[in-house]
C-alpha cells in the first residue's frame, strides 16, 4: 500500500536532500510543503501520513506546526528534521507527540533504522537517487547557502546553548548577495544600535575563504557576562572583551566545523581580530571594508531565550569561494 | 616504513618541532605537561625533561588558573578550539622580548590558540596550546593608537588657551543639544567676551592681549564644574556648555567668572592691565530647532549686556 508523505521544510535545497534520503524501494507519494501552514492543509487531505518536519520556517514554524497537528488530533507521524539539535528542542518534540528526531544534513542509515524501528519501511536500503543537478538560478543558490547556513547555525547554537546553560532561539538565516561595500545593508539585526563591538575571524581552505565577523550589541555585554558567570558587578573593558572572545570562540569555532563537515574540507582559521569597540555599525564598516567585492553575506540573529542577549554572525565569502562550495555541496549530498 | 625511513622521519618532525617559531605545548585534563617544544624551553629555561609530567601552575605560578582552566574547558568539553589575543591578557608566559636591546616592549606578547586533541578512543584527553609572538603587532598598535589620542587631543585643543577650540566645541554643544533634547533635562549655555579688548592691544600691544586671552582661560578653567565644557569660540569669545544645569545655577557660575576677572588684573612687564568681561547666559529651550539657535539666544543676552553698561551678565529666559 503506497503511503503519502509529506516533507515540510523552507528550503527547497533541504526538501530535495530530504526527498533524495528516502530509501528508493519504499513505495510512497511524495508531497511538500514550504511551511507548517501547507502542511497541515495537506495532511487534512490525506497527504502526509508519514511526516518530516523541519523547526525553524516562516509563517508556522515545526512547534506550532506540531502543537496544532497535536491538539487537532491529525492523522500524521511526525519525524523532525532539524539542523537545531539542542537537546531542549528535541524534548519540546518529543514531548509533544513526535515520533523521533533526526539532525540534518540526514543521514540516511539513521533515517532507514527509524524507519525500520516504527515498522514503516524494512526493505532495500538502496537509493541510489538521481545526481544532484547544481543550481543555476540566483534564488536556488542562495536556497541550497542558506539551507547550509541553517545547519552551522544549528550545531553552533547547540553548542553556546551548552556552554551557557540555556535555550537558544535559532532565526532563519539571511542570505545575500551583494557588493561588500553594501555590507551594512545585509545586517538587519543590528543596524539600530547606538554601540557595537565586533570580533572578525579569518578562514581558509583550499579554494575558499571567508570571514566570519561576530557583531555583539554593547547594550547587552552585562547580560552575557552574567550567563558566563563573570560576576557582572567588576565588568570592565577588559573583562567585556573576555566575553565577547568566550562567545566568539565558541561561535565561530562551531559553524565552521559544522560548515567543513558539510562541504567535506578542512578549514583552518586564524586569529581573531578586534575590529572595533564601542562604535556604531556605519564607522565600523567603513573603516574597515575597504575592497569592492561581490560577496555572498549569511546573517544569522542568535537569541537567548529567557534574556535580552543576541548576537549577530555573518559568514562572509567572495564570490569565487562560492562557486567551489556550491559545487562541494551538490556533489557531497548523494 | 624501513627503520631508517622511520628513524628518518622522526628526525625531520623532531627538527621541524624544534625549530619554528611558535611555541607548542601539549597538556591533559590535570594540566600536565607532555610536550614542549624548542620554542617554549629556550624561552622558559625549562628543559622538556624538567616539565614533563608536571602540572602547568606548579611550574608558573604567573599563570591565573582559573582563568585559563575556563578558557580551556571549551576545548575538553565542547570541542571547540579557543582563542585568546594580546588584548584580553598581553602573555600567557611571561617571556622576554626577542630582541633585548631594540625591542620596544620588555616582555613577549602573545596569541594563544588551545585546539583539542582527540585519542584513538575518541576522546579529548589532550589539549594543545599554541603559543604566537606578537609583539611586534602588539607594539606598533599600541604605538598607534597613543599617537591618534595625542593627535584627536591637539586637533581639539586651542593652542593659546587650552581650551577645546570652536570647531570641536560646536561638536560637544550639538551632542548636548540633543541630548537635552530627547531627555528633556535642564541645560545651559554662558557665551562670554572681554570689554573693549582692542583697546588691550592698543594699549600694551598683542602679547599682552594673549596674555589677558590666556588668564580668561585660566580663570574660567577654575570657575566651572568639572562636567563644564568651555571653548575659545573666537578671538576674546568664549563659550560654555553647562549641562543639568538651570538658568539660576549658570548665572551664579557666570558671575564667578565675572568676579574673578574683575578681581584679578593681569601684570605684564610691570604694568597692571585690569579687564572687566560681559556674559549671556540661555537656558536649553525645547522650541531651539537646532543649537545654533540656542547659541544666538545666549548672544542676544551678550548684547543686552554690553548695551547696559558691560562687566554684567544678562539671563535670556
Amino acid at each position: 500500500m503506497t503511503i503519502s508523505v509529506l516533507i515540510c521544510d523552507d528550503s527547497g535545497f533541504a526538501r530535495k536532500q530530504m526527498a533524495r534520503s528516502i530509501p528508493k524501494g519504499w513505495d510512497v507519494d511524495i508531497s511538500y510543503a514550504e511551511n507548517g501552514q501547507e502542511a497541515l492543509d495537506l495532511i487534512k487531505q490525506g497527504k502526509g501520513e508519514v511526516l518530516f518536519l523541519d523547526l525553524n520556517m516562516p509563517v508556522l514554524d515545526g512547534y506550532e506546526t506540531m502543537q496544532c497537528i497535536q491538539q487537532q488530533e491529525l492523522p500524521s507521524m511526525v519525524i523532525v528534521v532539524s539542523g537545531d539539535v539542542q537537546p531542549e528542542a528535541r524534548a519540546r518534540m518529543m514531548k509533544m507527540g513526535a515520533l523521533d528526531f533526526i539532525q540534518k544534513p540526514i543521514d540516511k542509515d539513521k533515517l532507514f533504522d527509524i524507519l525500520k524501528q516504527y515498522g514503516l519501511y524494512s526493505g532495500d536500503k538502496g537509493n541510489d537517487s538521481p545526481a544532484f543537478e547544481k543550481p543555476t538560478e540566483a534564488t536556488e543558490r542562495l536556497d541550497a547557502y542558506k539551507e547550509m547556513a541553517n545547519v552551522a547555525m544549528g550545531r553552533a547554537g547547540e553548542k553556546l546553548a551548552k556552554l551557557l546553560g540555556v535555550f537558544v532561539n535559532l532565526p532563519i538565516p539571511n542570505v545575500n548577495e551583494i557588493a561588500s561595500t553594501e555590507l551594512h545593508m545585509a545586517i538587519a539585526e543590528v543596524h539600530e544600535k547606538e554601540s557595537i563591538s565586533a570580533i572578525s575571524q579569518g578562514f581558509v581552505s583550499p579554494g575558499i575563504n571567508g570571514e566570519a565577523l561576530l557583531i555583539f550589541d554593547d547594550a547587552n555585554v552585562k547580560s552575557m557576562a552574567k550567563l558566563l558567570k563573570y560576576g557582572e558587578e567588576n565588568l570592565n573593558t577588559q573583562l567585556e572583551l573576555e566575553v565577547l572572545m568566550d562567545i566568539s570562540n565558541i561561535l565561530v569555532g562551531a559553524c565552521l566545523t559544522a560548515l567543513s563537515e558539510q562541504i567535506h574540507v578542512k578549514l583552518n582559521i586564524n586569529h581573531p581580530i578586534v575590529l572595533g569597540r564601542h562604535t556604531d555599525l556605519k564607522q565600523l564598516l567603513s573603516t574597515n571594508v575597504n575592497r569592492w567585492n561581490k560577496i555572498t553575506a549569511i546573517e544569522i540573529a542568535y537569541a537567548i531565550e529567557g534574556s535580552d542577549v543576541h548576537f549577530d554572525l555573518m559568514l562572509l565569502f567572495p564570490d569565487s569561494s562560492m562557486e567551489n562550495i556550491l559545487d562541494k555541496l551538490v556533489n557531497v549530498v548523494e | 616504513m624501513s627503520k631508517q625511513a622511520e628513524l628518518e622521519d622522526i628526525h625531520l618532525k623532531h627538527d621541524l618541532l624544534g625549530s619554528i617559531e611558535v611555541g607548542i605545548l601539549i597538556l591533559d585534563r590535570e594540566f600536565n605537561v607532555h610536550l614542549w617544544n624548542q620554542f617554549m624551553e629556550n624561552h622558559s629555561g625549562l628543559t622538556p625533561k624538567m616539565v614533563k609530567e608536571k602540572c602547568l601552575f606548579d611550574l608558573f605560578e604567573e599563570i591565573d588558573k582559573d582563568w585559563f582552566k575556563k578558557k580551556c574547558n571549551p576545548v575538553f568539553e565542547l570541542r571547540s578550539p579557543a582563542f585568546i589575543i594580546w588584548e584580553q591578557r598581553p602573555h600567557l608566559f611571561k617571556f622576554n622580548a626577542y630582541r633585548p636591546i631594540t625591542s620596544q616592549s620588555q616582555d613577549m606578547f602573545q596569541n594563544v590558540t588551545i585546539f583539542p586533541l582527540t585519542s584513538l578512543s575518541g576522546e579529548v584527553e589532550q589539549i594543545c596550546v599554541v603559543i604566537y609572538d606578537v609583539t611586534l603587532e602588539a607594539v606598533s598598535k599600541q604605538r598607534f593608537k597613543a599617537a591618534n589620542a595625542q593627535l584627536k587631543k591637539i586637533s581639539r585643543t586651542d593652542g593659546l588657551t587650552g581650551l577645546f577650540n570652536r570647531r570641536y566645541w560646536e561638536e560637544m554643544c550639538e551632542l548636548e543639544f540633543k541630548r537635552a533634547k530627547r531627555t528633556e533635562q535642564f541645560s545651559s549655555l554662558i557665551i562670554l567676551d572681554i570689554d573693549h579688548f582692542k583697546k588691550v592691544n592698543d594699549t600694551y600691544g598683542h602679547p599682552a592681549g594673549d596674555l589677558v586671552i590666556k588668564t580668561l582661560a585660566k580663570i574660567i578653567r577654575t570657575a566651572i564644574r568639572e562636567t563644564d565644557i568651555a571653548g575659545r569660540y573666537g578671538g576674546e569669545e568664549y563659550t560654555i556648555i553647562l549641562p543639568d544645569t538651570d538658568v539660576k545655577n549658570a548665572r551664579m557660575v557666570a558671575e564667578r567668572i565675572r568676579r574673578l576677572a574683575e578681581a584679578f588684573p593681569v601684570e605684564y612687564e610691570g604694568q597692571e592691565i585690569n579687564f572687566t568681561i560681559s556674559l549671556g547666559i540661555a537656558m536649553f529651550d525645547m522650541s531651539f530647532e537646532n543649537y545654533t539657535a540656542w547659541i544666538d539666544r545666549a548672544d542676544k543676552g551678550l548684547y543686552e549686556a554690553k548695551e547696559g553698561g558691560r562687566n554684567q551678565s544678562v539671563m535670556m529666559t
